[in-house]
């Protein structure tokens, strides 16, 4: 099931169950994997190469070290943030087709649709109850001066609030799930570590004095 | 010919861009797309016209780059019979360059991270790319 939107993303469906969902708003179960350390870039970029053949990412990983139980762990919380990404965005329409796209890597154990449905709810829900409700698409954060994180993830949060980039930026950035990334957000902005950056710092525009690509007209000009 | 911030471009003197609009465009090209970090607008001879970017990024090597390639992508297509040349894609394992010329004039950069949303970059980029080249024609 495509959903259309921003950010949108695919749902992956077989025997009626959820396997995995790709969106643009949240990092896949491959960043999640990679950023943990669990997979080398090296590694990876074998397993990845290797499962063209034997059409199993999985089994490719799992002969690299990575157990089992870490790869469902990961792929199941990929399937939950990518639901939460789509969820928490704008959704503009949505088709269904029977197309034969694989996800990459997918859940070894598949979401029923209504569980699924249920999660994503209780996790809107329980964000828009935190004291500093925040969009991870919308809502551009930026670091307060002298704020002192109390966290390793505060400290890399703060490093990357720029005031360019929304919750969804810093996840993929520091390759971690959507929805904690957001609510450690939320709660960082509640107790003053981060604010909502002001539009001239999320958006900084600069030009040259470039005044037009028009041919100029002929004219005289004193050499 | 006048040349104006090293460019070669023949430049119009009275008539000044409309800086508001074209940013207006870039801003929600970043909102609309996930992913898109930084995006400029810059003359086909790679002199930066209005850029809205992080502070590692240089607008005028981003600019240099992406019209050395975007000349080289147009005239591959022109060898290769490809018809006209709409926009390159620069695939990275940590995000994309994309850039879409503007008539001949002009081109614009988009970059993104890693989850990019290409599909829908390459969707809402086309009436993107009308609205700035009309601005920038005006």
């Amino acid at each position: 099931m495509r959903i259309v939107g921003n950010a949108g993303g695919l749902f992956h469906l077989r025997d009626g169950l959820v396997i995995a969902v790709d969106s643009p708003g949240s990092p896949g179960a491959d960043t999640l994997l990679l950023s943990s350390g669990l997979i080398g870039e090296e590694d990876w970029a074998a397993a990845l190469i290797e499962s063209v053949e034997t059409r199993s990412l999985q089994a490719a990983l799992v002969a690299r070290g990575v157990t089992p139980a870490r790869v469902q762990d990961v792929t199941a919380a990929a399937v939950l943030d990518g639901a939460f990404a789509v969820a928490a965005g704008e959704i503009e329409r949505h088709s269904v087709d029977e197309s034969v796209e694989h996800p990459l890597l997918p859940a070894s154990t598949a979401v029923a649709p209504d569980v699924l449905l249920v999660e994503t709810a209780s996790r809107l829900d329980a964000l828009a109850s935190l004291p500093f409700p925040l969009s991870p698409y919308r809502d551009r954060v930026v670091a307060v001066h002298g704020a002192e994180p109390a966290t390793a993830e505060q400290r890399e949060i703060v490093e990357h609030a720029t005031g360019r980039r929304n919750a969804r930026d810093i996840a993929f950035a520091l390759g971690l799930g959507l929805h904690s990334v957001t609510v450690e957000i939320s709660r960082m902005l509640a107790d003053g570590l981060l604010e909502i950056a002001p539009p001239t710092t999320s958006f900084s525009f600069s030009h040259w004095g470039l005044t037009s690509l028009h041919p100029r007209a002929p004219r005289e000009v004193e050499c | 010919m006048l040349v104006l911030s090293g460019s070669t471009f023949p430049i119009q003197e009275w008539s000044e861009l409309n800086y508001d609009a074209l940013g207006a465009e870039l801003k929600k090209l970043r909102e609309n797309v996930a992913g898109v970090t930084d995006t400029v607008i810059a003359a086909s001879d790679g002199i930066p016209i209005l850029a809205d970017v992080a502070k590692n990024v240089d607008p005028a090597h981003i600019s240099a780059l992406a019209a050395s390639g975007l000349g080289i992508a147009r005239q591959t297509t022109e060898v290769v019979g490809l018809g006209s040349l709409g926009q390159t894609v620069v695939f990275g394992s940590e995000g994309y360059m994309a850039v879409y010329a503007i008539g001949r004039l002009s081109l614009m950069v988009v970059l993104g991270d890693k989850g990019l949303n290409l599909g829908r970059l390459l969707h809402e980029s086309r009436p993107v790319i009308e609205r700035v080249g009309a601005i920038l024609a005006a």
